[in-house]
């Protein structure tokens, strides 16, 4: 595997950093920049990004673009940064986040919290724009093995193979981390976007 | 609701799951069977499948940056300066 990255990275010009800052600086710092307030901390994210890719490429298998796997990475640290930003809403443990998801349903196992009705629009780019803003706000109330696996499997694509493999999990387990992620997530979404907009649109 | 039926919180879980790999036929009929009589668990599937969706569609409001917003230059030259002092 090594191997076959590092032939990669030998023949593929753009994996060359000295050309990223030219090619993506640009693009990273817009997609920083609407995610996050600050110039200042936008800078800092896409320069970490930069150096976690760099130090980083041989983790780089050329499934996707350069491109897509800095804005990958740029996502990881924008929702670190919240997270840090956020301490006293993120969540430390997992335990928490299980009791929150265990609470959505009666001991029979029916809902008590039942999914409400979502009005999106994903052809409306503004909407978009904003859910994703809430989704990035509600990934960085989640500890972050739990975020991480989300955006790994749901933005990266990664299958839980790949996944079990680089954070050392069994499938059982991803699976599991999977589930409360995503009730979690949906939940939050709900809470703080769907909520809202509909006040606003009454 | 007979013992051999999924409750909301196992179609939940397994609904998340099939999302990940693909369920033996029983659980997965068990699962049809269940969605078919409620609408909260088939409103669950539907959104975290538009989750999912929305995740991964290349756009993502990426339409929305603004294109005139550019990495100022002495930050560009800082981070073109941090990039070469830390290359192996």
């Amino acid at each position: 595997m090594t191997q076959i990255t590092e032939e990669i990275s030998a023949t593929n010009p753009n994996l060359d950093p000295g050309t990223w800052v030219d090619q993506y600086g640009d693009y990273l710092y817009r997609f920083a920049l609407a995610r996050i307030k600050g110039q200042a901390v936008a800078e800092d994210l896409v320069q970490e990004t930069f150096l976690a890719a760099l130090h980083g490429r041989k983790s780089f298998k050329g499934h996707s673009t350069v491109k897509t796997w800095l804005t990958a990475i740029l996502k990881h640290k924008i929702v670190d940064y919240l997270r840090k930003k956020n301490r006293e809403q993120a969540i430390d443990d997992i335990d928490t986040v299980t009791q929150t998801v265990e609470g959505f349903y009666h001991n029979s196992g029916t809902w008590k919290i039942p999914p409400g009705k979502w009005d999106l629009d994903p052809s409306k780019i503004y909407e978009q724009h904003e859910f994703m803003n809430t989704l990035f706000k509600c990934l960085s109330e989640l500890p972050g093995r739990l975020s991480k696996v989300f955006m790994l499997r749901e933005m990266e694509g990664l299958s839980t193979k790949e996944i079990c493999n680089a954070l050392q999990v069994s499938s059982t387990n991803s699976w599991v981390m999977l589930y409360r992620a995503r009730a979690y997530l949906r939940r939050c979404l709900e809470t703080f976007w769907f909520n809202n907009t509909k006040e606003e649109n009454r | 609701m007979s013992h051999w039926m999924f409750n909301c919180k196992e179609v939940s879980r397994r609904v998340s799951e099939s999302m990940d790999h693909r369920l033996p036929l029983y659980q997965r009929m068990l699962i049809r069977m269940h969605l078919l009589m409620c609408k909260y668990c088939t409103r669950f599937r539907h959104q975290l499948l538009l989750l999912r969706e929305f995740c991964r569609s290349p756009q993502m409001a990426e339409d929305f940056l603004d294109p005139t917003v550019v990495l100022p230059p002495d930050a560009r030259e800082r981070i073109r300066q941090a990039l070469k002092s830390s290359s192996p």
